[in-house]
């Protein structure tokens, strides 16, 4: 895996087998932030062309555009913060039900307490990442597996988004807010902003600081991290208190969309973030992560529905082109690797 | 990189097969149709009597539908999508009363009527989001209710003395609520000496009503009737009656899906009120070209329940059998 062990040359056998120089890092560090998301660039180039010609001509016009950058908002944000938690070789199961927690939260601080609505935004990514800090402390010092840790939140969440609310939605924001959902500065809607925005601090924080790249080293070898001095179990925490915090997130820019704080939110949205994440390069066995890839994946999915919707293919046969698109794009990232360093 | 190109050729074979052959013609006034989920046989009739009228009618339609009645911001997402299309009419089924209010409102700048099927909508909230709805069409859920209690007051005499039990739907749930509702307002007029011992929430879940049917029989083993808010409880409480050796016990419920319809042929369940959610499609689309025509149509427009018992559905006469699905 690229971080640790010297990499082979993408494109063929070996040219370089001397120690790891400056330049192999170097190469390290794009190969994790560009190479690996060639071939989803390329899938997301075919679907879109094969929708334009499919859905003429509704698909390819600047609205629908926009639209599909709105659809994929939320999910987007959720699939980022997936992605450190599996480059750091882990799973977050429970990000779609924290999306209508925290957003259910900052609606009743808002409505019920009359928060004013700065602290209505906080309570939105605080509840998140403080649930996902619950699930990074229990898969770091109880060591209880992620996958079940983050199961038994997806419950506890989602339980807990039901009572609060009753099962009803809340309905009403203050207008600050509801801008961040429903707000059109310089034409583009504000959640697509917001994604952009996320994407770019993301993706400097998992390539160019030390936080991103003791996740990517966790998930590749957890003894030789240890080994190196990573604080193996205070990242863990650190790296589920982001995903938490980015499903509140997430979870604010619907509940502004919307103009409430819906508690059936984000359902079923913790597959369709990890098929994100996968699909855009991410190794899923850890190691290996790129923000600008899971965007990709993300636009991939949001395309694909779209396009679906528009040519008005039921929503069974939809579920079975999601799928087939994940084996597809994972396919093809094998393909690939096995091309460049076959054994 | 050969076989990188090679793979991605297929892919756009597949992506391609999935896409081909449904180009819609746009020459005909489309309707658009967005619906809940197609997996529940309810919103299939209404889909069913929505393609029937549009036939009649000679106008296009287009469904779509969320994956599954959870998938809220799907559906918001599939809403927005459908108005790229330039429906003449919008004919919704939300999920919950806010997910689409803000495609609603596009809807109402681009002058497109929106119809609420079924009041999943708010009109209290819409007001609030400013958004303005042609018309609500779908089943009375408490007059739906009051037919169940009437049923059971003809069926045991208005004099008829003993426990009743209601079974609500899931809590919070308005549907439920209002069926449960109308139950006991119209059985303290119809039938004043039978008194509801219990009214409980059964989560629209046929073990769960089972369960509860068995313990108030525990507790209460003078009870006469049983009323659920929907068919599948229903049949989870006739079959716990039954099992208790109480064969005289009246349980009904409300829907009339097939199961239902099965349990009464068979001389179990007593009687279901029939909602048609084929004539609710069916009306929603007859409604919805007069609003388009320019004409006046009732704000709210309820569609007609009927009490399915074994004699109504041996005797084939009421018209309205014919939109049961």
């Amino acid at each position: 895996m690229p971080i640790l062990s010297i990499p082979k040359e993408p494109f063929g056998p070996a040219v370089m087998t001397a120690a790891p120089s400056a330049a192999t890092r170097w190469r390290v560090r794009l190969t994790s932030a560009t190479a690996f998301r060639i071939e989803s660039l390329l899938a997301l180039a075919v679907m879109t062309a094969v929708m334009t010609v499919a859905a003429w001509p509704y698909f390819l016009t600047v609205s629908n555009a926009l639209n599909i950058l709105l659809a994929t908002s939320t999910l987007g944000v959720i699939a980022i913060g997936m992605t450190f938690v599996i480059s750091s070789a882990g799973i977050d199961l429970s990000v779609g039900s924290l999306m209508a927690f925290s957003g259910v939260v900052g609606c009743l601080a808002v409505n019920n307490l009359d928060a004013p609505w700065p602290v209505g935004i906080l309570a939105c990514v605080i509840a998140g990442a403080l649930a996902g800090a619950v699930n990074g402390s229990l898969i770091a010092r109880a060591a209880i597996p992620a996958f079940i840790v983050t199961l038994g939140m997806l419950g506890v969440a989602r339980g807990v988004a039901l009572v609060l609310t009753k099962g009803v939605p809340v309905y009403g924001l203050p207008d600050p807010i509801v801008y961040l959902g429903q707000g059109r500065p310089w034409g583009i809607p504000a959640p697509v902003i917001l994604l952009l925005a996320t994407a770019l601090i993301a993706h400097v924080v998992l390539i160019h600081t030390r936080f991103g790249l003791y996740a990517q080293v966790i998930g590749d070898n957890e003894g030789a991290a240890r080994a190196m001095g990573v604080r193996v179990e205070r990242m863990k925490v650190l790296i589920y208190a982001l995903s938490g915090g980015l499903a509140g997130f997430a979870g604010l820019i619907f509940a502004a969309r919307v103009n409430a704080g819906d508690p059936t939110a984000g359902s079923s949205y913790e597959l369709t973030a990890v098929t994100a994440t996968i699909v855009g390069g991410t190794n899923l066995f850890g190691g290996r992560g790129s923000i600008l890839g899971t965007v990709i994946g993300a636009l991939i999915m949001g395309v694909l529905q779209n396009g679906l919707n528009l040519i008005g293919v039921s929503s069974y046969y939809q579920q079975i082109a999601i799928g087939a698109v994940l084996v597809f794009a994972v396919w093809l990232n094998r393909l690939n690797r096995s091309e460049g360093r076959r054994r | 990189m050969v076989r990188i190109i090679t793979a991605s050729a297929s892919f756009a074979v597949l992506a391609a097969a999935l896409g081909s052959s449904c180009a819609l013609a746009a020459d005909k006034p489309v309707y658009g149709v967005l619906m809940k989920t197609l997996s529940n046989p309810y919103w299939g009739a209404v889909e069913q009597g929505v393609r029937a009228a549009a036939k009649e009618a000679d106008v296009e339609y287009f469904t779509l539908a969320a994956e599954s009645d959870q998938a809220a911001e799907p559906q918001l997402n599939a809403c927005n999508t459908m108005l790229e299309k330039k429906p003449v009419v919008m004919i919704t089924a939300a999920i919950n009363s806010t997910i689409l209010l803000p495609c609603l409102n596009h809807a109402n700048e681009l002058k497109i009527p929106v119809i609420d099927l079924d009041g999943n909508l708010d009109p209290e909230i819409t007001k609030k989001a400013g958004v303005e709805v042609a018309f609500h069409i779908g089943s009375e859920n408490e007059a739906a209710g009051a037919k169940g209690a009437d049923y059971v007051a003809e069926t045991l005499g208005k004099d008829a003395k003993g426990a009743v039990l209601v079974i609500e739907g899931l809590s919070g749930n308005i549907t439920g609520q209002k069926r449960a509702r109308g139950f006991a307002n119209e059985l303290k007029k119809v039938a004043p000496s039978l008194t509801i011992v219990a009214s409980l929430p059964g989560d629209w879940d046929r073990q769960k009503a089972a369960n509860i049917a068995n313990e108030t029989l525990q507790r209460n083993p003078d009870l006469v009737a049983i009323f659920c808010a929907n068919d599948g409880m229903a049949l989870g409480a006739v079959e716990a009656a039954r099992s208790a050796g109480k064969d005289k016990l009246i349980v009904v419920g409300v829907d009339g899906n097939s199961d239902a319809v099965k349990s009464v042929l068979a001389g179990r369940l007593n009687a279901s009120v029939a909602q048609l959610p084929y004539l609710v499609g069916k009306e929603a689309v007859a409604n919805a070209q007069k609003v388009l025509a320019g004409g006046k149509v009732d704000e709210n427009i309820y569609v007609p329940t009927l009490v399915l018992t074994k004699a109504v559905l041996e005797a084939k006469k009421d018209p309205l059998l014919a939109y049961v699905k």
